[in-house]
């Protein structure tokens, strides 16, 4: 039997010394190349439940293993983040001061030593986006669905196994929520990504193949 | 959206420049079709200046807060410039010093053992005279005094026949004679007093004829004026005293290391004169105290400037490591470790000190261009601009980035990702 690509077990998050428990034992195992829509009201945990998931934080107390493999003890959290996942936010968080195809580079910095072949590998993300004709613009010049491409090209400049996706349409309209969609859930067919999305949107949820809801810190039955 | 994210879409930055200027070319040339570029040129140059390195980000993240970049390097330069005006007017001042005496032939320096003041008796010089080792030994004075409100200038007492007079070329007149008011100038002092070979000069109250003007082996001579040793004595209060004792050895045996020889020079010269010292020529050029205060003066003001400076480069990259918490937060959650972090941001720290060593160095080089054509500091600092202080000041400029940036770089580094994303 094949290893789930991620296993969380008996998971807790608490802040301020104990006072707000985000997380309250969560079990959860997604497998590899399984799309996991995670819904649940505001304030639940879904988005702490994320990240623990990405590595961006730790947990208080349990355990979130990789491909078998406990993060933050046998595998390190920066190195796991960097060739294992790929984040696309609901504010999309490009920097400003670089164009298009420079932002995408980004995450290949220490990873791939040569600029040649950085620049190339975003080139090719970026037309992949069908957005060929906009690598030069700075995030500013750049319509809130484009912004959320170069997001997503950028989450998938190292080729990573997982991609998490905190509300990905939280700050799109209608019509570009469903253009986004549409390219992540190709994504994730086409390279057999595992793909994990934060949401409030029903549609959204409804198209993965499984739902996780949270409440009050605990995964719903 | 926050006052300060509206602040923040306001500061649109440009396209990088050489990007630009490609563009232009095309456009120029597009009308001939021999000269227009091809399209797999243009595609290539564009793909050139689309690739990302981790000094071009560094060098966006500077850019993105161009007036305070420009203000940081300011500082930091004119620290260094400081740095560079200072130290290269003292290490100026002691090469000037050791042409005096190798220019002159002068191999031991006979002093006093004290810090400012040294007086030794004239009597000591035939002491001296008689060793074996001793080919001449001459007395002299040196002071510094007041010729008129707006100059002053070094003052030597020699004897009408002492050696020191070789290293001088006589451009007018004739040398003096003992016991006479009667002075020579060199030529740069000549020029700033406006005084010619048979003018008077008053010096503190007493006029002496101006016998001869010369050009000195040092800048320490030619903008110098020279009496005879007993008109000084007269002046200074210095009767049967002198400052110092200048001697030339005897060339060295054969089989004679010259170290060796010059060691044992100095140890029968302080046998015979008890309560002094003979100190080698570059040595006394080094040490005495005159090139003491100056480098004591250039690097206790140059070191407080430097620390200004290197305060100025902290103040800017705390604030901006504060600016880009978010994107540092975003950073993180890209995979950069916290070692890249820190990397980053002490690197735009130390281009920012680069960037002062620059402007300094040439503030620094103008500052000595200046002080050497200024007729009150022509004849002492000379124009020249030594490589190994270039060197050194690059050298403080990299290091004033590295620890300006050190505390920011790690606090950047430590931030948590999940709450440096949640930032403003």
């Amino acid at each position: 039997m094949t290893s789930p690509a991620l296993e969380v077990r008996n998971l807790f998050k608490s802040y301020d010394e104990g006072q707000i428990e985000a997380l309250r034992g969560v079990d959860l195992s997604i497998a590899a190349g399984e799309y996991v829509a995670i819904t649940g009201p505001s304030g639940s945990g879904k988005s702490t439940l994320l990240h623990m998931l990405g590595g961006l934080d730790s947990p208080t107390t349990g355990e979130v293993r990789f491909r078998n493999v406990s993060l933050g003890s046998a595998i390190d959290l920066d190195t796991y983040r960097s060739r294992n996942v790929g984040f696309i936010f609901q504010a999309f968080h490009l920097m400003p001061t670089l164009r298009a195809i420079e932002n995408v580079q980004v995450p290949m910095l220490g990873l791939k030593p040569c600029s040649f072949d950085r620049a190339a590998r975003a080139r090719e993300l970026l037309k992949e986006m069908g957005l060929e004709n906009r690598m030069e613009q700075y995030p500013n010049q750049l319509s809130a669905g484009e912004r959320q491409r170069v997001a997503i090209a950028r989450a998938l400049a190292n080729n990573p196994d997982i991609l998490l996706a905190d509300e990905p349409t939280g700050n799109l309209d209608s019509v570009n929520s469903g253009k986004i969609m549409e390219i992540l859930i190709g994504i994730q067919q086409k390279r057999g990504m595992t793909l994990i999305v934060v949401t409030h949107e029903d549609e959204i949820a409804h198209a993965a193949a499984r739902q996780v809801r949270i409440r009050d810190g605990k995964v719903e039955a | 959206m926050s006052s300060f994210q509206s602040l923040k879409e306001i500061d649109k930055p440009f396209p990088t420049l050489p990007h630009r200027w490609t563009r232009s070319i095309e456009a120029g040339l597009s009308w001939h079709p021999a000269l227009s570029r091809s399209k797999t040129v243009r595609t290539h140059s564009d793909f050139m200046t689309a690739q990302l390195s981790f000094i071009g980000f560094v060098r966006k993240n500077l850019w993105r807060r161009r007036l305070r970049t420009l203000l940081t390097l300011c500082g930091i330069g004119m620290a260094i410039g400081a740095f560079v005006g200072l130290v290269g007017f003292s290490n100026a001042f002691e090469q000037s010093w050791l042409r005096l005496y190798t220019s002159s032939g002068t191999d031991i320096a006979i002093i006093q053992q004290t810090f400012l003041n040294t007086s030794l008796p004239e009597s000591a010089t035939a002491k001296v005279t008689a060793l074996p080792t001793v080919a001449q030994a001459t007395p002299m004075i040196y002071n510094v005094m007041d010729l008129t409100p707006e100059v002053n200038a070094l003052v030597y007492g020699w004897k009408a026949d002492s050696y020191e007079f070789e290293s001088l070329q006589l451009l007018s007149g004739r040398p003096f004679h003992d016991g006479q008011p009667e002075v020579m100038l060199g030529e740069l002092l000549s020029g700033s007093l406006h005084k010619k070979t048979g003018d008077t000069l008053e010096i503190q109250g007493s006029p002496f004829k101006v016998v001869a003007i010369y050009h000195g082996g040092s800048a320490l001579e030619t903008g110098a004026v020279i009496m005879p040793l007993d008109q000084l004595q007269q002046l200074s209060s210095l009767q049967g005293k002198v400052s110092t004792i200048h001697v030339r050895l005897r060339p060295a045996p054969a089989g004679e290391a010259p170290d060796e020889y010059l060691k044992r020079a100095q140890a029968q010269i302080e046998a015979a004169l008890p309560g002094l010292r003979a100190v080698p020529a570059a040595e006394r050029a080094g040490n005495n105290q005159f090139v003491r205060l100056a480098h004591a003066s250039a690097w206790g003001t140059s070191s407080i400037a430097l620390l200004i400076g290197i305060l100025g480069i902290a103040n800017t990259m705390a604030m901006s490591v504060f600016e880009r918490t978010r994107e540092i937060g975003i950073l993180r959650a890209l995979g950069w470790k916290r070692g890249q972090i820190m990397i980053l941001i002490q690197l735009e720290a130390c281009v920012l000190g680069v960037g002062g060593g620059f402007l300094g160095i040439a503030v620094g080089w103008g500052a000595l261009q200046l002080l050497a054509a200024m007729p009150q500091t022509a004849g002492i600092v000379s124009a020249t601009f030594p490589l190994p202080l270039v060197a050194e000041a690059f050298g403080i400029s990299i290091l004033a980035g590295l620890i300006a940036g050190a505390i920011p770089a790690w606090r950047g580094a430590q931030l948590s990702p999940v709450e440096a994303l949640r930032h403003d």
